[in-house]
């Protein structure tokens, strides 16, 4: 399965606390997914 | 990343940063690197795992981790505190609009980032699409099979998470590196759990999915779901309840318009109280064994025009416990029981899907039946919440029992086989007890029954 597929219907909560469906990040332009180990 | 970013917009693109802590912290480091763009975070890492990023002590000590600290510091890049998961890696990816891949960074070990000239080109307009298969290996095909033989004998280390582990380490990825652009395929049930999951696959493979689905509504939520995570505009919903004789034959001439690649008998029901449906069939009969059996003699003449039609019927591990029952199928003289009347149903399909496979021998249209081992969806919360409970922790993901009825219906591979019956891409035994074994003269009853019942004969 694609990448893209499997992490569409993911949904992660941004940090203000709104959700954010991952798949409606690359809905509409391209999207650099960045991945980062820990914050600070 | 982030001094690139107006490099990132100037190409249409936005930056999407995904941590693994909590959103306190999120909101510390936005403020920190002054970043305007989405920041998620993903404490579970179930986005880091669909993502296929890596997690490991052994790379973390790597020597060289000392080394891109060190070079990172001399940056200015200084490492603080460690928050959220340590031991998780990171990774970059490029995804289009419509889920197409131009770019993907996975680290192997702490330090190690995207050379960022790969990332800008991977935004240009004519960034080819990533290959997403990885070469099988060898040594882990070898090493799956070598571990099956030993776990396979203990059934619970087969069925559950574990034996799909090990039984996909000899899978070969290449077998669903296909295009089912020309492929149309029914999958019944396909509003939650295993269809959901086979219908999701397909859709992402390219076909056109028509998701059978008692509930309207349901199947539209699911249709909403799939076009979303796949970008397919090719999937559809047609309302059916297949343990109904009378509503499948108004529907199928429907289904029948248009060409019918592949079916998938996956719509399963667990019933606590005995039902009946408006022929007199008892209703897990109905709906596993007599609807299935006449919705695939109404769609055959479709079948039969494929070039490479497939029929996969989703039994059920359950089925090893009971022998195929004609004495009374009905549950009209015994006590009724919810969990054998399914296993009975389960066997039912195992011995149908053959029969179907002898009938269809000399036509290009194959018959499998699969078991998907013990996987965690919602009908087996609600039908076996103690089964549930006591197993949870060793449960498969609904997308890996879900995946020997997508490389069934879908892989090359699969053309090979007809009437066997299938976990995790391997044919099984359809017997792991004595007592359960039928005779021919047994299996013939079954058709003729069947056909009795599919014609409107009461039982």
């Amino acid at each position: 399965m694609r990448t893209a597929t499997r992490l569409a219907g993911i949904e992660l909560s941004s940090w203000d606390g709104t959700r954010v469906a991952l798949g409606d990040t690359w809905r509409e332009r391209p999207v650099v997914l960045v991945f980062i180990r820990h914050f600070g | 990343m982030r001094d690139r970013l107006p490099e990132f917009r100037e190409r249409g693109a936005e930056l999407v940063i995904v941590g693994n802590g909590n959103a306190t912290f999120a909101a510390a480091f936005r403020e920190d690197f002054s970043l305007d763009g989405p920041l998620l975070v993903d404490p579970e890492l179930r986005a880091y795992r669909a993502a296929g990023l890596r997690r490991g002590r052994v790379e973390l000590l790597s020597p060289r981790v000392p080394w891109n600290a060190l070079r990172a510091l001399a940056r200015g890049n200084r490492q603080t505190g460690v928050q959220g998961d340590p031991w998780q890696l990171g990774g970059v990816f490029v995804i289009r609009p419509g889920g197409a891949l131009t770019y993907r960074f996975m680290s192997r070990e702490a330090g190690d980032h995207a050379p960022l000239d790969e990332v800008l080109a991977a935004l240009e307009p004519d960034a080819p699409e990533m290959e997403e298969t990885e070469a099988p290996s060898p040594l882990a095909r070898l090493a799956g099979r070598a571990l099956s033989l030993v776990l396979d004998p203990t059934i619970v280390a087969s069925f559950d998470r574990t034996g799909y582990r090990v039984h996909s380490l000899a899978f070969d990825p290449r077998d669903l590196e296909v295009d089912l652009g020309d492929r149309r395929c029914l999958v019944t049930g396909a509003n939650a759990g295993l269809g959901f999951e086979t219908a999701l696959a397909l859709a992402d493979l390219g076909a056109q999915v028509v998701l059978v689905c008692r509930n309207r509504l349901r199947g539209e939520d699911a249709r909403d779901r799939i076009a979303l995570q796949t970008g397919s505009r090719r999937v559809e919903v047609c309302e059916l309840d297949v343990s109904d004789l009378a509503a499948i034959r108004a529907t199928a001439p429907k289904l029948a318009d248009g060409p019918v690649d592949v079916l998938v008998h996956n719509a399963g029901a667990l019933d606590s109280e005995r039902a009946e449906t408006a022929e007199g069939l008892e209703r897990t009969l109905a709906t596993h064994v007599v609807g299935p059996h006449l919705l695939t003699r109404l769609l055959r003449p479709a079948l039969e025009r494929s070039q490479d039609g497939r029929v996969v019927w989703v039994s059920s591990g359950g089925m090893y416990t009971r022998k195929l029952q004609l004495d009374d199928p009905s549950w009209t003289r015994r006590d009724f029981d919810g969990v054998a009347a399914y296993a009975e149903a389960k066997r039912a399909q195992v011995v149908l899907a053959g029969l179907w496979a002898e009938a269809l021998r000399d036509t290009n249209v194959v018959v499998n039946a699969m078991h998907p081992g013990w996987a965690d969806t919602q009908g087996v919360r609600d039908a076996l919440p103690r089964f549930h409970a006591l197993t949870r922790a060793i449960l498969r993901t609904p997308a890996e029992g879900a995946d020997t009825i997508v490389w069934l219906a879908a892989s090359p591979a699969a053309a090979e086989h007809t009437g066997r019956f299938f976990l995790d891409r391997t044919p099984r035994s359809t017997h792991l007890l004595p007592f359960t074994r039928e005779r021919d003269a047994e299996r013939r009853e079954l058709w003729r029954r069947v056909e009795a019942w599919s014609g409107g004969e009461a039982p």
